[in-house]
């Protein structure tokens, strides 16, 4: 396989990147409880040679406070039900979940992917979270999460003990195609990336920038030469969304319309997910309740007071700091600019070590995810950093990983 | 409507989660008439059920889909959230079967009580989807369940949409009963009597007399049969020949699985007498 060919994994969580893409135009907010939206993205990403489309995860309903928000896109339907049924309509695309250690056992993980790569004849992925949403606990029947550090040792057990029943599977037959699913990790702390060198055969992350790119590849190929693994033999797939335009000016002015299709009543209840605290009994030309949001936080206050007070010292009001809020996605590459444009940078990454492909994150669904395939994928299969045709019928074949590895964690 | 005489079977062979073989199964089942085919049985776990359901959905169009789930190896919350995304995924023709096995008394029960309150925390006409006002849902239709039972606490809401059937049907095997009393659907042998359900399916095998059992339908002690596959492709074709005059009456292609099977959702089951509802909407999509 050539060295310097550009990955692509479809990052496709609900409705697009944007908070307000559900209401362009050309998104189709209904069709995510449809078999024939879903037939139809799976279509678009094999057509555009991605290696996988991933649907990330939550284990609680969208909401801050025990209020549920009226103006964000949700609930987010199952991720394994929807990748199995794309499976079903597919013959090449992987497919991965993202799923819970903390929140499931592993003889449930173990046949749960387990059937999932036998009936996808090969495709499947698993993203590995430890979750860290506070309001999930409840819904586990437990008041909290376990700590961080403790998620975390908890997780390598549980990896480890569903490749050890995935094995057993894989003797008893059918065999597991790959042997067990594709390992996938999105951590970004030190125990995340310590997890992610040890156990993962691909790895998200966010880089706003060549640089952050650059250093967070060398930084995981380091820790994973120093476990004793094959560095060339994990790919770092920085997530990147994008606004195309016929030029860099319309481009502009297509992420301006789609920005402006929020209002500030969208950009407080974002505001009160993010920070876990109800916010829309507020009012968004008055001050940031700092007090309010430290008292009532589910998430690490430390965390949250970074967030907030620089901004509330400055008095910024807090419509206006929910708007910024939303307008700036926290760590992402979001690209603006032609088509042309776009392959650049991508090829520009890719031979400056900032990453092995990328993990893109369209705007809107589906029609965000449609001008990528049309517009961009043919000049990097032009220019002959993008496959035209997939090397064989398994996921870890897209990824040019050996047919099985015996990576455990 | 004409009360359907029900076809039913259960598949639980290892080779059924391998695509070529579980299409060739999928394919004679609808071939076969089959209204309901269970996927896996009370003591075999041969793969997840829920996953192959999912896989269905796309490659079937008529089919009821039916997993077993075990009260052991799972959570209401991720099959709550499971049986949501499949019956949309398959038009409203999922069910459920909650095996008991192995469980702890009241388990399985505690299951369904769980997975209904999460389904029920959403109401039919929750999402607007409204471009225009920038409103999505109805807020007020969103409720926390707070399921509180002996070995399942559930907070809520659920991160899944109330399905399009309300609830998937609820098949009770009365080999491996469980105690619910408003079941949709209960299997049962001759000589033993039918867990309490709206419809009950005699367990027979595939040789079993048609005219016989066509007899038993008309008197109302049955409202159809329910055969255990142990070679699926092959059996499926002898039931279609054999059995599959006596499921004609029911065709009506549009309707859910509910409506083609006279399964009204049980008042006692459920806060809401339907389904979710998607609104209707203009996107730019082809």
């Amino acid at each position: 396989m050539m060295d310097n060919q550009i990955h692509l994994w479809a990052f496709l969580q609900g409705i697009g990147f944007f908070p307000s893409g559900w209401m362009h135009p050309r998104a189709r907010p209904e069709g995510v409880f449809a078999m024939d939206y879903y037939a139809r993205v799976a279509a678009l990403a094999e057509q555009g040679r991605f290696d996988a489309i991933v649907f990330g995860d939550q284990l609680q309903s969208r909401g801050a406070g025990g209020r549920t928000p009226e103006r964000m896109a949700m609930p987010t339907l199952d991720p394994v039900s929807l990748l199995t049924a794309m499976a079903a309509v597919t013959r090449h695309i992987g497919l991965v979940a993202t799923v819970s250690t903390t929140y499931n056992t592993p003889e449930m993980l173990a046949e749960r992917f387990g059937t999932m790569e036998r009936i996808t004849g090969g495709r499947s992925g698993w993203n590995i979270v430890t979750t860290a949403h506070p309001a999930t606990a409840p819904n586990f029947g437990e008041a909290d999460l376990p700590p961080k550090d403790e998620r975390y040792r908890h997780a390598k057990d549980v990896v480890a003990k569903a490749c050890e029943l995935w094995a057993a599977m894989d003797q008893e037959g059918p065999a597991l195609p790959q042997g067990r699913p594709v390992l996938v990790q999105a951590g970004q702390s030190a125990d995340g990336r310590d997890f992610a060198a040890r156990t993962a055969e691909a790895i998200f992350c966010p880089a706003a920038t060549i640089e952050a790119g650059i250093d967070f590849r060398n930084d995981l190929r380091a820790r994973v030469a120093d476990v004793g693994r094959n560095p060339d033999a994990v790919r770092i797939m920085p997530g990147l969304s994008c606004v195309l335009g016929g030029t860099e000016e319309e481009a502009r002015s297509n992420h301006a319309a789609i920005l402006d299709l929020a209002d500030d009543a969208l950009g407080i209840e974002y505001l009160s997910e993010s920070l876990c605290c109800d916010l829309t009994g507020f009012d968004p030309a008055g001050q940031i309740p700092v007090d309010t949001i430290l008292a009532q936080t589910l998430l690490p206050k430390a965390d949250i007071a970074r967030a907030i007070t620089p901004a509330a010292e400055k008095g910024t009001p807090l419509g206006e700091f929910a708007a910024h809020f939303m307008r700036h996605p926290r760590g992402h590459n979001v690209f603006l600019g032609t088509p042309e444009q776009m392959a650049e940078m991508m090829i520009a990454w890719r031979d400056a070590g900032a990453c092995d492909g990328f993990t893109l994150q369209p705007s809107y669904m589906p029609g965000g995810l449609e001008d990528f395939v049309e517009q961009v994928v043919p000049i990097l299969q032009a220019r002959g950093r993008l496959r035209t045709e997939y090397p064989g019928s398994t996921l870890r074949a897209s990824l040019g990983l050996p047919a099985r590895e015996t990576v455990t964690a | 409507m004409t009360r359907p005489f029900i076809l039913s079977a259960s598949v639980a062979e290892a080779s059924f989660a391998v695509p070529d073989d579980g299409l060739t199964v999928l394919r004679a089942a609808e071939d076969a008439g089959l209204d309901l085919l269970v996927m896996g049985r009370a003591g075999e776990r041969p793969f997840d059920a829920q996953v192959l359901l999912a896989w269905a959905a796309p490659v079937t169009s008529r089919l009821g889909l039916v997993a077993t789930v075990p009260a052991t190896n799972a959570h209401p919350f991720h099959v709550a959230r499971a049986l949501s995304a499949i019956d949309f995924l398959s038009n409203g023709r999922t069910g459920w079967s909650v095996i008991p096995e192995g469980a702890p008394d009241g388990m399985a029960e505690d299951m369904v009580g769980a997975a209904r309150a999460l389904w029920d925390g959403w109401g039919s006409e929750t999402l607007i989807l409204d471009k225009a006002s920038g409103r999505y849902l109805d807020a007020s239709k969103v409720q926390a369940s707070n399921y509180d039972g002996p070995f399942f606490k559930v907070a809520g809401p659920v991160n899944a949409m109330r399905p399009p059937l309300g609830h998937p049907v609820l098949v009770v095997d009365g080999e491996a009963s469980i105690a619910i009393a408003d079941a949709d659907i209960a299997l049962f042998v001759d000589g033993a009597a039918a867990p309490a359900a709206t419809k009950r399916l005699l367990k027979v095998a595939v040789d079993a007399d048609p005219a016989g059992l066509r007899a038993r339908f008309d008197a109302g002690e049955i409202d159809g049969v329910h055969f255990t596959l142990t070679d699926g492709a092959a059996q499926l074709a002898a039931i279609g020949a054999r059995f599959g005059s006596l499921v004609t009456t029911h065709a009506d292609a549009g309707a859910d699985l509910r409506q083609r099977l006279g399964l009204p959702l049980p008042t006692t089951a459920s806060n809401q007498p339907g389904g979710a509802v998607i609104p209707a909407m203009h996107s730019e999509f082809a």
